[in-house]
């Protein structure tokens, strides 16, 4: 029986957006940031563009929308960070190894992203007391996580398992 | 680098997306997270709360695992200390049971009675935060439990944590004054300050205008009785550098007693106790509030209440 797609996805994200706030937020040890290696992720599948874009929006937004920062500021980085996963996609496709290190720089881009857009429009609370130690082990968190997750996120998502099969 | 995608519409709708996330962030900057972005949060907050409590039913117990598990090496001397600070409790207790007495006492022979304005107090546990970049707690009790914005939030030992910022039926969002734009009215021994949170740092910055006399090191800095905010009398921090007035203003670094990293159980206070005082003139009297620039980022000051 085959899953609706985009039902799929808002599962995972929403699994994601729990996961994020709840366990991650008590384990402050290893941070990822969940919802933008999703959002990076489904740049690799086969889902149009505009759509990822779009989902990478409204995921941001949804994150807003349960933080103390600024409505719209995550909307913006993951959908940026989303148009540069779609155009270097192609570059990462190489293997687990190169989806990892691909994951894990868009996911430096997007916090780097976060902390400039932030402190444009006044958000001093992004600039916490952890924010280079955050800056540093999210991306790194989203690199290991993406060598680990990012071919069965594929799969389910494109509904083949012959998806990011690497010799 | 860049791979060559001409076909679809991808680069038009990057920009409208872009174009309709700033103007969000204009609104919300506008609305100062009030109107139709607080209705949109506390919409959001409500279906969420749910699965994130659920959540915290499972997540609770495997971070507290990898919580000891990171602590493990310190955990013996952890409770030889903590025993010594039980035998230290326990002798503060029998005091304060002795001073209850004799209160009680001179309350009889006076004919005293209780003001009866003891302040409401609501437990809530942390369940999590919004991501690695956002200070804020998400505690587990909402407005059914009585939680309001703008309500004080202490820690467990009474020591000030921050705001209520967000309220949903279920939950809330605590904004800590270490990440707070908006700065705290406190006092340090007699003279009254603000005190404002800075980037990078847990440390806050001091601000005593019209100081008359220098501030020490190790001085307690509690909430002073001018503040909108919080209650008089809260533990806020110590001073960390000795400082002496220069041309009346005083500046000066404290550490705040508390730590959001470590929280688990908070406070939320039912501060002010009836929130709209009219004056006696029956017109209700407006928080004022002044702005001034710091850092490059914009800091509220607490008006007098």
């Amino acid at each position: 029986m085959r899953f609706p797609k985009g039902l799929l996805v808002a599962s995972i994200l929403l699994f994601a957006v729990v996961v994020q706030t709840t366990l991650f937020g008590r384990i402050r040890v290893v941070t990822p940031d969940l919802v933008m290696l999703i959002v990076v992720l489904l740049a690799l599948t086969r889902i149009r563009p505009e759509l990822v874009l779009a989902t990478a929006f409204f995921s941001g937004l949804l994150v807003d929308l349960l933080g103390s920062s600024l409505l719209g500021l995550r909307a913006v980085v993951f959908t940026t960070v989303a148009y540069i996963a779609l155009r270097t996609r192609e570059r990462a496709e190489l293997g687990r190894f190169t989806i990892a290190i691909w994951a894990g720089l868009l996911t430096l881009t997007g916090v780097v992203l976060l902390v400039l857009i932030g402190t444009l429009f006044g958000q001093s609370s992004l600039l916490g007391p952890n924010v280079v130690r955050s800056m540093l082990i999210v991306p790194i968190a989203n690199l290991v996580l993406a060598a680990l997750l990012a071919p069965l996120f594929v799969r389910m998502v494109n509904q083949d398992t012959t998806a990011l099969r690497f010799s | 680098m860049l791979s060559q995608e001409p076909r679809g519409r991808t680069l038009p709708t990057l920009i409208t997306l872009l174009v309709l996330g700033v103007l969000l962030m204009t609104f919300d900057v506008r609305l100062a997270g009030g109107g139709v972005v607080g209705v949109l949060r506390t919409g959001t907050q409500t279906l969420v709360s749910p699965l994130q409590e659920a959540a915290s039913y499972v997540v609770n117990p495997v971070a507290d695992v990898i919580d000891s598990i990171s602590k493990v090496t310190g955990l013996q001397s952890e409770n030889q200390a903590l025993k010594s600070e039980l035998a230290e409790a326990e002798a503060a207790l029998i005091a304060v049971h002795d001073q209850l007495a004799r209160l009680e006492l001179f309350e009889q022979l006076y004919e005293l009675e209780t003001a009866g304005n003891e302040l409401g107090r609501t437990v809530a546990d942390v369940i999590g935060r919004p991501d690695a970049f956002d200070e804020a707690l998400i505690i587990d009790k909402g407005s059914s439990d009585g939680i309001a914005i703008g309500q004080p939030v202490v820690d467990t030992n009474g020591y000030v944590v921050g705001t209520v910022k967000d309220v949903s039926s279920r939950s809330a969002t605590i904004v800590p004054i270490t990440a707070s734009r908006q700065a705290v009215t406190v006092m340090v021994g007699d003279q009254i300050g603000t005190l404002s949170a800075q980037a990078g740092t847990i440390l806050m910055r001091l601000e005593v205008f019209s100081a008359r006399s220098p501030v020490l090191a190790t001085a307690r800095v509690l909430t002073a009785a001018k503040s909108a905010n919080f209650p008089a009398g809260l533990l806020v921090g110590t001073v960390v550098l000795d400082a002496v007035p220069f041309a009346d203003v005083l500046t000066t670094t404290v550490e705040p007693f508390m730590n959001a990293d470590t929280l688990r159980v908070v406070v939320v206070l039912a501060w002010p106790p009836d929130p709209v005082t009219p004056r006696l003139d029956d017109t209700v009297a407006p928080v004022e509030s002044t702005t001034t620039t710091l850092d490059s980022t914009t800091t509220t000051t607490e008006g007098d209440g």
